[in-house]
């Protein structure tokens, strides 16, 4: 059969070409203009004085910079693997479960993931206030029968957010997992239950191999989304000590929306930027010749 | 083909009629950061000027969160030409506003033309509005740091004076005395939200005539003695924390609770708590309260204060209509002459001739703790000030924490100031 390349070539620009230019013109075009505000002492809005690479210089010393990456550092890891294996146990005994009492749990688990962030705030900052909240219970016996307020006390602040953020976005990843487990075809468990195989073996063996293309995607989206880390470490910061607590992107907030230092948060952002990039790309490498094995 | 355009013309002008006579009825719109109790009061003035002004001027208001968001929201709409045509804003913001370019100037012939001028403000409110001489804001209140009080518990303990006031909280000796009159039990002496500390320690500054900012001196607490003063002013409350007058952490709601639900006599807050007070009385939910300046605890009278005014967001890319700006004035104007009720929320009004008047005179307890506008402490002027500005974030990070006992105050003074002229 004949083909007519140049009608080929037109209906893949027809299908393409939109995606194409609303991602340039959107994702391409702005982050290009990032790169470039990263050179220039701009104010917040409105071009600035080109000046090569001092912001770097300033940002890359700057202490604040310092203490944002460590706590981005440290929430990435309270978050990512924690959210991954919590998710993991959940779906494993939820897949358990038959007919509606699997939907209902199913959606009491998700229900948190669909709330806003302000909400989740505000319902976690009355459980956890020092003076009435609900949570004191559990921690006055660790502090000496005293009341403790968690986003107050520094040491305590982010693996309270985490706790939360892992508490508000396991749903999600339940979600994952359950299709993942659902994947998994029954004969396998049946013949590995003939060859006598126990409940650890079964797992090891079967489940957890045939999960980890799936458990490889949820570590790499966590991964992204909590090195992008803002609203709840911002929420619950507030009318206390941000700096001590800062993240990286609330780092470029900072500089751009309160200092109106619209250059060197594009640096930051750029900086930023390249982290997630790098950190992502190669975590995805290493999980899938994990998986290749 | 004659007749058909006669039928256009005929429709044409009955078009332009019709918008003309829509172009008389103006529509402005507002944005505040007023969410609280006075909230309330203030969209119960923008309806009184909608139903005084029907057919000729609207008011579409919308209310946004206060503080980043407010301010954030603020400066890039005007840059893209989207924002309001007028907003409430604080004076001590207003360099830092300058310095973005987000504020439109206000001239003499705009005021003129509402009828209003300078001469009707305090010399301090109409200065703060303005940079290098020129006019950015209108002034509509000044709001201050007060005590709020129970007067049941401080009657019991002896401490209300024959004009129905309380008496003896002079001095630091003696308040402090008070304070552990009324600590024990699970009560405090006073409560006062971590997170709003800065703003007693700032008025205990200015009562010992420190100087926050002077550019010429190199910045930033100047002098060795100005730092020393902030630091005498938090140790004040950092005393009060260890001598367990008041919680060592405590949220504003929280905080606020603690006074209404009697667990303590005294309530260090803005005055704009007023409203909810007023409210929870009527509803007869409350004890008898009252609310006076600050006591004195150290050299002379002073209290932390900012001003509410009103602003004309300086939109990119659209071209100042004469009409519109009357109407904005017109509403600026309005506002101020019937400031009288914003009163109500618990602010003393900047417009002399309603601050004078009788009716306000006999407001309670509003007039109580009026002499704080005479002896208010304002933010320094320069652009790192204000609400939600790199002086707030400072507060934050370094004095609130020290009176909780995570920072020394000597310290966390000399951090402030360091950080600071690091940013100037």
């Amino acid at each position: 059969m004949l083909r007519d390349k140049r009608s080929e070539y037109l209906t893949a620009l027809v299908l393409v070409g939109p995606f194409v230019l609303i991602y340039g013109a959107l994702f391409v075009w702005p982050t290009i203009q990032m790169v470039m505000l990263s050179f220039t002492k701009a104010p917040l809005i409105g071009p600035g004085d080109w000046v090569g690479i001092d912001n770097y210089v300033k940002i890359l010393g700057h202490k604040l910079f310092h203490s944002a990456f460590w706590n981005t550092a440290y929430f990435v890891l309270l978050t990512v693997v924690p959210n991954t294996l919590v998710s993991l146990l959940i779906a494993m005994a939820v897949n358990r479960l038959n007919g509606w009492v699997q939907g209902f749990v199913l959606a009491c688990f998700f229900l948190p993931y669909i709330l806003p962030v302000s909400v989740v705030f505000l319902a976690w900052n009355w459980i956890i206030d020092v003076q009435y909240g609900l949570a004191q219970v559990f921690v006055r016996p660790f502090n000496g029968g005293e009341p403790m307020s968690l986003t107050r006390t520094i040491p305590a602040f982010m693996p309270t957010v985490a706790f939360v953020t892992v508490w508000w976005t396991m749903g999600f990843n339940i979600l994952l997992f359950i299709a993942g487990l659902r994947n998994v075809s029954p004969e396998i468990y049946e013949a590995a239950q003939l060859d006598s195989a126990g409940r650890w073996r079964q797992f090891s063996r079967i489940t957890w191999p045939l999960l980890w293309p799936i458990t490889a995607l949820v570590l790499t989206i966590q991964l992204i989304a909590q090195l992008k880390i803002f609203d709840q470490v911002y929420l619950f910061s507030i009318g206390g000590r941000q700096d001590a607590t800062i993240t990286l992107v609330q780092y470029v907030y900072k500089l751009a929306f309160q200092q109106n230092k619209g250059g060197e948060a594009a640096t930051a952002a750029v900086l930023l930027f390249g982290m997630i990039v790098v950190l992502s790309v190669l975590q995805y490498q290493v999980l899938r010749t994990r998986g290749d094995k | 083909m004659t007749k058909s355009l006669r039928r256009l013309a005929l429709a044409s002008t009955a078009f332009f009629a019709l918008a003309t006579g829509a172009m008389a009825q103006q529509t402005v719109v507002w944005w505040d950061f007023l969410a609280g109790g006075d909230g309330v009061r203030m969209k119960a003035l923008i309806e009184a000027f909608n139903t005084e002004h029907a057919g000729e001027i609207t008011i579409e208001n919308t209310t946004l969160e206060w503080g980043t968001p407010f301010y954030t929201k603020l400066q890039t709409s005007a840059a893209i030409g989207e924002g309001p045509d007028i907003a409430t804003y604080h004076l001590s913001r207003i360099p830092l506003a300058v310095d973005s370019g987000t504020l439109s100037e206000i001239t003499d012939e705009d005021m003129a033309g509402a009828g209003i001028s300078d001469a009707d403000f305090t010399a301090a409110a109409s200065d703060a509005g303005k940079v290098d001489g020129t006019r950015y804001a209108v002034p509509f209140d000044q709001h201050g740091l007060i005590l709020y009080y129970n007067k049941d518990m401080l009657a019991e303990a002896g401490l209300i004076g024959d004009d129905g006031l309380p008496t003896g909280l002079d001095g630091l000796e003696n308040f402090n005395a008070v304070l552990a009159k009324f600590t024990g039990d699970g009560k405090y002496g006073v409560s006062t939200p971590t997170g709003d500390r800065y703003r007693t320690i700032y008025s205990l500054f200015g009562q010992q005539g420190g100087t926050m900012f002077d550019e010429a001196a190199g910045g930033f607490f100047p002098t060795d003695e100005d730092v020393a003063k902030l630091t005498a002013a938090i140790d004040v409350v950092k005393g009060w924390v260890d001598s367990g007058y008041t919680p060592v952490q405590v949220e504003s709601p929280a905080a606020l609770a603690l006074f209404t639900s009697q667990q303590s006599p005294f309530f260090i807050m803005g005055n704009w708590e007023i409203p909810t007070f007023v409210d929870l009385h009527a509803k007869g939910e409350l004890f008898e309260w009252g609310a006076v300046e600050l006591p004195t605890l150290f050299e002379t009278k002073a209290a932390w204060s900012d001003s509410h005014a009103f602003v004309i967001p300086a939109n990119a890319g659209k071209e100042a209509d004469a009409d519109k700006r009357a109407a904005v004035l017109k509403v600026i104007a309005w506002m101020d002459q019937h400031s009288l009720d914003w009163a109500g929320a618990g602010h003393i009004p900047a417009y002399n001739a309603v601050r004078d008047s009788a009716e306000f005179q006999t407001l309670k307890p509003q007039s109580d703790y009026a002499g704080f506008a005479d002896t208010a402490v304002f933010d320094p002027r320069t652009i790192l000030a204000g609400p939600a500005a790199p002086l707030g974030d400072a507060w934050s990070n370094y004095v609130n924490p020290a009176t909780t006992g995570e920072i020394e105050p000597a310290d966390a003074a000399t951090q402030m100031r360091d950080d600071l002229n690091g940013q100037l």
